[in-house]
């Protein structure tokens, strides 16, 4: 790796300050288990590192509001979140969802945080904040914003963060009842590796048809995406296989993926019908089972 | 420029202090400052296990850990857990089992079992496999792995059992 210095405030204040200035080469780093890989492929080369460790008394805290919303501390560990009664209890997705992200050493390290920063449209957790309507709270040296995650993530390794931006919550508001979901995901090489498709899939039902959809897409496309159009087309309609199959090749005309080693395109367009057909049988089997995860 | 930095730390439960580089990764400032070579960088990604360290009762992959980081924190190597001639009941059971052929994958190995063993005590095969999916071992020696967790945790088991608590029970009984 390339010399660096690393800084270590203790207050988020002191962090912000450190971090803004107009040296471009100045970043903050959290659980630091992606941007190692960066320095270490030289992908990455900063001069000053300002580590968020000692933060992490204050800004890992995982817990309930009085409204029901659920609220992760961007530097709570993603083992933190996979261990959290208080998620387990939100949603089993999440809880599932971190049980087949790489392995334990790295999710002992790795940070909400660090993971939505990061803007790897791999990343299992911003498909499924996006579907439950995720918020990002953002503090700067200009104040505090909240952006959705659509809005938050702006395309491949990037997002609305100010290199001078610190996330310092993310909210998920209260799901309605009866919402059910699934997140599955596929990958293409090992069963560890990076998905090449992951499908954040919920449905709430309401006198036998389809009250509400969300469908959410990611590491297949350059970010997570929000599939509008597939959620208002199932709206109302029964739950039979072929309203899936439609909403599957809806989603699959949808998405613009991007080809790499994990497959072509086309390849992956394919793979993107199917995970979502079958992510959408999941969302209405798991009413039953109260959520879960799959991985093909 | 970079400057040295002295961090203060207990490995293996005797307090030390080691001046670093603040880019020096963890595997690479126990191999130099402690000799502590049962700590591999094998694959450099985290994805292999060699290189499993825990800090602060959590394992780690040293070569993504910066060294800086473990100022304060408690630090523990396999050479931690026991002896030649005292082993751990986790590398007893490895001995047992043949749970190696090079053994270049074991240090980390046992550190992963251990802290599996403290999580679960009685883990299925499908658990063991789950948690110890990111330790590669090259020889193959995975159906060996399995049956020394197994074993560990009976050992494990008898010495709660008889009285010691989880966190002295996965220790070398001196």
């Amino acid at each position: 790796m390339n010399p660096f210095q690393l800084l270590q405030p203790e207050t988020l204040e002191e962090a912000l300050s450190l971090l803004n200035t107009d040296d471009p080469s100045v970043r903050p780093v959290a659980g630091g288990t992606a941007l190692m890989l960066m320095m270490k492929s030289k992908v990455f080369t900063p001069h000053t590192l300002v580590s968020l460790q000692r933060l992490k008394p204050s800004l890992s805290g995982i817990r309930l509001d009085d409204a029901g919303d659920l609220h992760l501390g961007p530097l709570a560990s993603l083992r933190d979140v996979e261990r959290s009664p208080v998620v387990a209890e939100f949603t089993p997705v999440i809880t599932q969802a971190m049980q087949t992200l790489s392995n334990v050493r790295v999710r002992n390290v790795a940070t909400v945080g660090g993971h939505l920063a990061h803007g790897d449209p791999h990343m299992d957790l911003p498909p499924i904040l996006m579907a439950l309507d995720a918020r990002v709270r953002i503090s700067g040296q200009a104040g505090e914003r909240e952006v959705a995650l659509p809005e938050f993530l702006t395309g491949y390794y990037t997002t609305v963060l100010n290199p001078s931006e610190l996330i310092t919550d993310v909210v998920v508001p209260a799901l309605p009842n009866g919402l059910s979901g699934t997140y599955l995901k596929y990958t293409a090489l090992s069963a560890d590796d990076w998905p090449m498709c992951g499908v954040a899939a919920f449905v709430r039902m309401q006198g036998g048809v389809v009250a509400e959809a969300r469908v959410a897409v990611s590491a297949a496309t350059e970010r997570p995406v929000r599939l509008t159009g597939v959620e208002s087309f199932l709206r109302g309609r029964r739950p039979a296989a072929e309203a899936f199959e439609e909403a599957a090749e809806l989603a699959a005309a949808g998405v613009h993926p991007l080809a790499d080693i994990r497959g072509s395109s086309g390849y992956k367009r394919e793979i993107v019908k199917v995970c979502v057909r079958r992510a959408l049988e999941q969302a209405l089997a798991a009413r039953t089972r109260n959520g879960g995860v799959a991985h093909e | 420029m970079a400057e040295l930095q002295t961090i203060r730390f207990r490995l293996n439960g005797r307090p030390v202090e080691l001046a670093v580089q603040p880019y020096e990764t963890l595997v690479e400032a126990l191999r130099r400052g402690f000799q502590m070579y049962s700590v591999r960088e094998s694959c450099g990604q985290g994805l292999c296990g060699c290189c499993t360290v825990n800090v602060d009762g959590r394992a780690v992959s040293g070569c993504l850990y910066l060294a800086v980081l473990v100022d304060g924190c408690d630090v523990q190597t396999v050479e931690g857990l026991g002896t030649l001639n005292q082993l751990s009941p986790v590398q007893e059971a490895f001995v047992e089992c043949e749970g190696f052929q090079c053994g270049f994958c074991t240090p980390g190995m046992i550190m992963m079992a251990t802290q599996l063993l403290q999580e679960n005590p009685d883990p299925t095969d499908e658990e063991i496999k789950h948690y110890m999916s990111g330790n590669l071992c090259r020889c193959a020696a995975y159906p060996e792995i399995i049956a020394a967790v197994h074993r560990a945790a009976e050992k494990l088991r008898a010495q709660t059992a008889a009285g010691n608590t989880p966190a002295t029970a996965i220790m070398a009984q001196r």
